[in-house]
């Protein structure tokens, strides 16, 4: 029992060390696999996502360069083709505005001034022509530089707007002309940008106000309260991650414009920009749960058919032994026995000669009229009949025993089971027939043929045969006995089961039931030797016997045959 | 009556002692040695019929003596006697010559059934040979003719 639970324990270690075996080995690789691989699609989603948000933003510089140069050009164009004298007329001022304005709708309105920052001329939906703009700081610097582009301010007007201005020095006289752009239609340029669902684009210039609008809150002329947060350089495109005043993180690319120091932004929020990237994260992560569940579910199976592919072996080699074992005690009794028994025959042989003595002496008596019939004549008559009587039960005995202990040589021959089983139960078929038992023989036609002594495999049979009967009318009487032969083929062994519906055998019989001399039959009937004979014939072929048996159901008897031809 | 002359080989001075006296109460003549080498010693001195020996003996064992028996005497009728129950010693010992054997333990009744079968079959044997000799004393007429011709 203890030894058992030890078994158990040794097993339960066994399993949890295969098991955790099982799992780590694969495991080790897989989360290494699936490690890197999420890494590489990270880098790679990342570098893509980025990538685009740069194109955006390139493309849309070069777009916005292109309306202001454009703009700009129109203007050189006027500027080239008039004088002040001319353009001042409202008249021509007016067409030009017109001509103007078919070029692009982006034009609000043309003025033209002095040297003196005097309003000349002024074509537009405001009353601005007699006002002096000499000291306003875009007439300084447009005098200064010859071209200029302002920022978004409100000016005059009290609205949001931005000039373009250029100078003209044509001999002896200095002119300004200058342009209003419609910020909406700016705006809208810049706005237009759609990135994702929180993609958005805008324009900060140097004191970081806002130049456009931004969508997700930024009105014009504000101050964007990140802007020390931006990374600017003047050429390249610059990208970063950055939390904004809402708390929000956002991916961000940086471009500056060339002709103005404005600052186009792209940003989008970073959840957004990296949607892909949370799906391949949830990807990953069912990967793993799967492939996890995968592994242990396959690491549980494997140890769980391990150990039990060992215990069973375990299991037959422990039968073997036990079956070695017992063969060896077999072989260690009968040969004590078989010394027993022939000595105990000298000694009997000298017990039935004076038996026979003293018969005659008696015999002699009476017909000499020495010895009178009496009772007591009579008694000693059945008390020596009685010795006779008991020393023929231990020769049988004693013979038995020989039997069981002889070492014959083995006549082996090609043994066909279909013809000689039916030959044996022909000899039992009359007393099974007086005990009303049915007998039914199984054996399929491709049975191959086995390597045996037949004298052997009779002996063995019959026994189990006279034994199965013996059970069934113990049990049944006679009536409703039945005794199966079935013969397969097992694995390239032959199995020839005999089974009876007889009484059955008492459990704590059943392991004792092919040791020598045990034997549930009354005293006289059975010498025991029966079945330990059956094991050892058998054990000598190379085959096994067992049993199998239920108390009031039956038994059955399998004999295994390797020696196949 | 009975000239039928036993002789009982066996280690078991008390089985040789009472089988002598039973069988001499049947009428039986009967000797009785305690191993082959006495038997053999006997047998050179005795007219015996028959003899019933034990297989296994110490010294000259059953075997042995009857195939010393067999060469030195051969008209000897012998009966084995084996305590093992082994059909191989019997076996060996009917290829040697014996006429049968027995199982210890035997019935007595049995031992002299086989002992008179084996009497039965030594007579006959007799029997032929002193018919052979006569047969050689003996010649047809033609021939006493023939040579009386000669002469």
């Amino acid at each position: 029992m203890k030894s058992k639970d030890i078994r158990k324990d040794y097993y339960k270690l066994l399993k949890r060390k295969i098991l955790a075996s099982m799992i780590l080995v694969p495991a080790i690789p897989f989360i290494l696999a699936v490690m890197v691989s999420y890494y590489y699609f990270m880098t790679s989603i990342q570098t893509k996502t980025v990538s685009k948000m740069v194109r955006i933003v390139e493309d849309h510089r070069q777009m916005i360069e292109f309306f202001l140069k454009e703009r700009k050009s129109d203007l050189q164009f006027i500027l080239d083709s008039y004088n002040l004298n001319y353009i001042s007329q409202p008249e021509v001022l007016r067409k030009i505005f017109y001509t103007l304005q078919k070029e692009s709708r982006a034009f609000i309105d043309l003025g033209v001034f002095n040297e003196d920052g005097l309003h000349v001329a002024y074509y537009g939906p405001y009353e601005l022509a007699g006002k002096i703009y000499k000291d306003e700081p875009w007439f300084k610097e447009v005098m200064r530089k010859g071209f200029y582009i302002s920022d978004v301010f409100l000016g005059f007007r009290q609205v949001p707007h931005f000039i373009i201005s250029i100078v003209k020095k044509d001999a002896g006289e200095t002119w300004v002309l200058r342009a209003t752009i419609d910020t909406l239609l700016f705006n809208n340029l810049v706005e237009k940008v759609r990135i994702g669902k929180t993609g958005e684009a805008y324009i900060l210039n140097k004191e970081g106000i806002f130049q456009t609008q931004r969508r997700s809150g930024g009105d014009l002329m504000d101050k964007d309260k990140d802007i020390n947060k931006y990374l600017t350089s003047p050429e390249e495109i610059k990208t970063f991650i950055e939390k904004d005043i809402t708390g929000s993180t956002y991916l961000y690319a940086t471009a500056m414009l060339k002709d103005k120091s404005w600052l186009l932004v792209v940003r989008q929020e970073k959840a957004d920009a990296f949607m892909a990237l949370r799906s391949a994260i949830y990807l990953v992560i069912l990967i793993t749960i799967l492939g996890g569940i995968i592994i242990v579910f396959l690491a549980f199976y494997m140890s769980n058919r391990v150990i039990r592919r060992m215990e069973l072996m375990d299991e037959e080699k422990k039968q073997l032994s036990q079956q070695l074992v017992m063969a060896a005690r077999l072989a260690e009794i009968g040969e004590m026995s078989a010394g027993f028994a022939h000595e105990i025959n000298n000694p009997l042989q000298i017990i039935r000669s004076e038996h026979a003595l003293i018969e005659t002496i008696l015999t002699d008596l009476k017909e000499r009229g020495n010895l009178k019939s009496s009772e007591d004549t009579a008694d000693l008559e059945d008390s020596l009949h009685q010795i006779n009587v008991q020393i023929d039960r231990c020769a049988k005995i004693t013979r038995a025993i020989l039997k069981f202990a002889r070492k014959k040589e083995h006549v082996v021959s090609k043994i066909d089971l279909r013809k000689i089983i039916p030959e044996f139960t022909d000899m039992i078929a009359k007393k099974a027939c007086v005990d009303g038992i049915i007998i039914k023989k199984e054996i399929p036609e491709n049975i191959p043929f086995i390597n045996a002594d037949s004298s052997e495999l009779q002996q063995v049979l019959i026994n189990l045969f006279n034994n199965a009967i013996d059970a069934i009318t113990l049990k049944h009487g006679s009536h409703g006995g039945k005794l199966d032969i079935v013969v397969r083929t097992v694995d390239g062994k032959v199995e020839i089961s005999v089974a009876d519906n007889g009484c059955g055998i008492d459990p704590e019989n059943i392991e004792k039931i092919f040791t020598p001399f045990f034997t549930t039959k009354p005293v006289g009937k059975g010498t025991g030797l029966g079945l330990s004979i059956c094991f050892g014939i058998i054990d000598k072929m190379g085959g096994t016997i067992g049993v199998n048996s239920e108390k009031g159901v039956g038994t059955t008897f399998t004999i295994t045959l390797t020696n196949v031809n | 009556m009975k000239e039928l002359k036993i002789m009982l080989v066996d280690d078991e001075k008390r089985f040789l002692a009472t089988t002598q006296k039973l069988l001499a109460r049947e009428g039986y003549d009967i000797l009785t040695a305690e191993s082959g080498e006495e038997a053999l010693e006997m047998l050179k001195s005795h007219n015996i019929h028959v003899v019933i020996l034990d297989v296994k003996m110490p010294g000259l064992d059953g075997i042995a003596t009857l195939k010393e028996i067999k060469s030195l005497f051969p008209l000897i009728e012998v009966i084995m006697l084996t305590g093992n129950a082994t059909v191989e010693s019997a076996i060996d010992g009917l290829k040697s010559g014996a006429f049968d054997y027995l199982m210890k333990p035997c019935d007595i009744d049995e031992l002299i059934k086989k002992t008179a079968e084996a009497f039965e079959k030594r007579q006959k044997l007799e029997e032929k040979i002193s018919m052979a000799r006569t047969r050689s004393y003996m010649k047809s007429p033609r021939e006493i003719l023939k040579q009386t011709e000669g002469t």
